[in-house]
């Protein structure tokens, strides 16, 4: 029953962006395609599960004057591997992202997962928790990418939706839509819609 | 926690074996999957160049395709075909900031203000029956916000484009990140670059071509929106192709010494 | 008149709270207060009782636009009718309107520019009341409050800041994005950061640049590519504008509908300063701040942009100036609050604007991101002031 907690738990009612406001940088640069979006996902996802686990199991081992410094080490490291991973399988990807998935290192979700549960829970918990806020993250930034990719290009995954008007069709694409601040537009509808939906949500004035 | 020697003690053995854990982890990754890496790079410059000119396209098998162009290293000062450098590892982009292996772009001919230049090009030709068929060259240009790489494809009489793309730009999508336009480019293909006495001619318009466009066939529509990209494509063309850029080895193709 | 009163009495426990048509309330009570006065008064004797509120503050401001309005409509036939004297093909069903009603293609006949220039307006700004105001109403029903005269204003002042052959989806997409982005989702009318008119007209330029900005989009007839005066300046300085600076002035140049008559826009200033609706210090900073910076740039000089060069008296008639000054950035819900405030708001949006217009390549016209911007920062340059004042008072009586 935790376990499915954990997971279920970040992806509405305490979503890492729409409730923390935390990895807005990567919703805004990755999601112009959508592909880019679930490469980027499963990325963030891995990187949090295993380093909330890594922290947990070295928890009780860890002084406390170097526990940031610890996870940093955790975090860049699988940052690093999924870097690499990403480069050697899905390249054309990985092109057009480059620098944010280096930039995952600073992903604030990341660290603020392994600070706040990772230190304090066990490692399977842990690993569930990580999944369950990368699941959230994905969440939103799918929201993202497909409304950026539909809007702006008239694709889904790559795939011609709308006929353009440059190829003879009748869609006009969205140029603001490529460009990164329509993703703040987006969140922040998103983030109205889970409000409305939840009103415990909005913070007291 | 007891005292606080043994603090100190453990924060060290602490950082020292997650230190070791992690290098381990990560140049195990590293060294095992570079081979790969390196294949994916070069398969995708493959991919890029025969793109742009217009020998593949998407879905093709590229190794098969490449495997019939050779790629040659040419010296600009002399226009000639030099071994001075490994065909196979030579990267003209970064040569082209390296100081040892770069040049300065004179001021006065420097109309693509790009300030310097590679020694060496690397130009891919496709023969057919041992004549040149087409020679791809890689051109480089500053836009509004990014520098924009690309290849240009040279039919055999030099002069006559059979293809044209950018690999790499950063310029406002829907402005001047149109150079992406499949059917921007499309247009390029079978416009001339030199007018008869092999001076550059070719211009990104402003507007469109039109049949009443004087010299139609050494310009392509201008960008909606976009001048300074396509003045940036525009000088970009004028100096590759002039006498400081590719103007020598074109020469000399042109006099079949290549 | 009296029946539609009773009419509308007759009908009016519908739409109460209770009633059938109880969602509806909004729509009701606008029809009902556009008609005649409400019969509420204010109460109580707290309350300073002045005839001025905020439909009052609306009408006026769309009093100060009429000669805007008419120069929009007389100039846009004016171009298209010298366009198509000068060869440019006729099509379209406002031609065959044109042609039925007798009033040719001539941009000598008064009728036919003003007509003509209708022709093009009315869809426009048709398709912006329908479309703003149908969101408008839905918040205002889902909020259950009452729809009010703000978006009059900005549905009047849409159609005039956008070129006259935009097509009607992009309108109606832009002023939807402008109403619900720039105002509803504050909370509605004067609670609105960002004037919403400015909104929508930003959208548009992010989202279709190459529709919005080219010279294909500035006179009124299909195909016809022409660029606007202030496009010719930033090619080749104030010689390679193909007009005078009187035309300039009057307004006889192309560009967005309502934006290229000075005097026009001036006429209303003067309506809206009289009025006490606009803010002078608004206005004469703004001004202030354009001229330092236009001189700051002619002194500076550049060898390839020619606009460092172009004078503030030019930079004045050109582009949006002073439609942006008169207009947009006197807007009392998202200007600055304070008088000393909106000496330095207005400075800001002047030195911002002339900024962008002279040195970024890639924004033709800087006003409205220079009063976007400046919107934003409107209430913290209200918070310094007035935290200023506090502060004075503080050391002068503490």
């Amino acid at each position: 029953m935790k376990i499915k907690e954990l997971l279920l738990a970040p992806v509405l009612s305490n979503n890492p962006i729409a409730l923390g406001v935390l990895g807005v940088c990567s919703a805004l640069a990755v999601t112009v395609q959508l592909k880019n979006v679930f490469v980027m996902c499963a990325a963030v996802t891995l990187v949090v599960a295993f380093a909330n686990m890594g922290v947990s199991i070295i928890r009780n081992h860890v002084p406390n004057s170097v526990r940031i410094i610890v996870q940093m080490v955790i975090i860049a490291t699988l940052v690093i591997i999924a870097e690499q991973f990403l480069k050697a399988f899905v390249y054309d990807q990985w092109k057009t992202m480059a620098v944010y998935v280096g930039l995952i290192i600073t992903n604030c979700i990341v660290m603020g997962r392994t600070e706040a549960f990772g230190m304090k829970n066990g490692p399977v918990e842990s690993f569930f928790d990580g999944i369950g806020n990368g699941l959230g993250y994905s969440f939103i930034l799918i929201i993202v990418g497909f409304f950026r990719e539909l809007f702006g290009s008239g694709a889904i995954m790559g795939f011609q939706v709308f006929e353009l008007t440059k190829n003879g069709g009748w869609y006009q694409p969205n140029g603001m839509m490529l460009l990164p601040p329509s993703a703040f537009f987006i969140i922040g509808l998103i983030i109205w819609a889970i409000r409305q939906r939840d009103p415990s949500q909005v913070e007291e004035q | 926690m007891a005292k606080k020697g043994n603090e100190s003690l453990t924060t060290i053995i602490v950082a020292g074996s997650l230190c070791l854990v992690c290098s381990l982890l990560v140049s195990f990754t590293v060294v095992n999957l570079r081979e790969r890496q390196a294949k994916n790079k070069e398969l995708d410059m493959k991919k890029n160049i025969l793109m742009s000119a217009g020998l593949i396209k998407a879905g093709d098998d590229v190794e098969a395709a490449f495997s019939k162009i050779d790629t040659v290293i040419v010296d600009f000062e002399s226009g000639e075909i030099t071994s001075e450098v490994d065909a196979k590892t030579y990267d003209q982009v970064k040569a082209s900031s390296d100081p040892k292996m770069n040049v300065k772009i004179p001021a006065n001919l420097d109309v693509a203000a790009l300030s310097t230049r590679a020694k060496y090009a690397k130009v891919y030709v496709s023969r057919v029956d041992e004549k040149i068929e087409t020679i791809i060259l890689p051109v480089k240009g500053k836009g509004l916000w990014s520098t924009m790489y690309g290849f240009l494809a040279l039919g055999a009489d030099t002069n006559t484009i059979k293809g044209f793309a950018y690999y790499s730009q950063g310029e406002t999508p829907g402005l001047g990140g149109e150079v992406d336009n499949p059917k921007w480019k499309a247009q390029w293909v079978g416009k001339k670059i030199y007018d008869a006495n092999f001076e550059v001619l070719f211009t990104v318009n402003k507007g469109s071509v039109t049949d009443a466009t004087a010299n139609k066939e050494y310009k392509v529509d201008g960008l909606s929106g976009a001048t300074i990209t396509g003045n940036g494509v525009t000088t970009s063309m004028q100096y590759w192709f002039g006498e400081h850029g590719y103007g020598k080895l074109l020469e000399k193709v042109r006099a079949g010494e290549i | 008149m009296k029946p539609l009163r009773n009419f509308l009495d007759s009908i009016e426990h519908h739409f109460e709270k209770g009633g059938k048509l109880e969602k509806l309330y909004p729509l009701y009570e606008a029809g009902d207060t556009f008609l005649y006065t409400p019969k509420s008064v204010t109460t109580g004797n707290t309350h300073v009782r002045d005839g001025i509120d905020l439909k009052r503050t609306m009408i006026t401001v769309a009093m100060a636009l009429f000669p805007v309005i008419i120069m929009a409509l007389y100039n846009t036939g004016y171009q298209a009718n010298l366009a198509i004297a000068n060869g440019a093909a006729v099509e379209g069903w406002r031609a065959s309107v044109m042609t039925a009603l007798g009033l040719g293609f001539d941009p000598q006949n008064i009728a036919s520019n003003l007509f003509y220039g209708l022709l093009w307006f009315l869809p426009i700004f048709i398709v912006t009341q329908i479309a703003g105001g149908t969101w408008e109403m839905l918040f205002a029903s889902v909020r259950g409050h009452e729809v009010n005269e703000g978006f009059l204003v900005t549905g009047l002042l849409f159609p005039l800041i956008v070129p006259p052959t935009i097509p009607l989806w992009q309108v109606a997409v832009g002023i939807s994005f402008g109403v619900v982005f720039g105002k509803e989702i504050f909370g509605g009318t004067g609670r609105n950061v960002f004037n919403p008119a400015l909104t929508a007209r930003a959208f548009l330029f992010f989202a279709y640049p190459a529709q919005i900005s080219g010279d294909a989009v500035w006179t009124a007839v299909d195909g016809f590519t022409g660029a606007t005066a202030l496009a010719q300046a930033a090619v080749g300085g104030a010689d390679a504008i193909g007009w005078s600076w009187n035309d300039a002035f009057l307004g006889f140049i192309p560009g967005s509908m309502g934006e290229t008559s000075t005097l026009a826009c001036l006429v209303g200033a003067v309506w809206l300063i009289s009025q006490g609706i606009g803010s002078w210090r608004i206005m004469l900073s703004m001004t202030f701040g354009m001229v330092v910076t236009a001189m700051l740039f002619n002194a500076i000089g550049s060898d390839s942009n020619p606009l460092f060069a172009l004078s503030a008296k030019w930079h004045f008639v050109l582009g949006g100036y002073a439609f942006a000054m008169v207009f947009m950035a006197t807007d009392p819900v998202s200007a600055a609050m304070t008088d000393t405030g909106r000496w330095i708001y207005g400075f800001l949006i002047g030195v911002l604007g002339t900024l962008v217009r002279v040195v970024n390549p890639a924004y033709p016209e800087g006003w409205m991101l220079a009063i976007l911007f400046m919107n934003a920062c409107a209430p913290l340059i209200d918070y310094f002031v007035i935290d200023a004042n506090i502060k004075r008072r503080e050391a002068k009586n503490g």
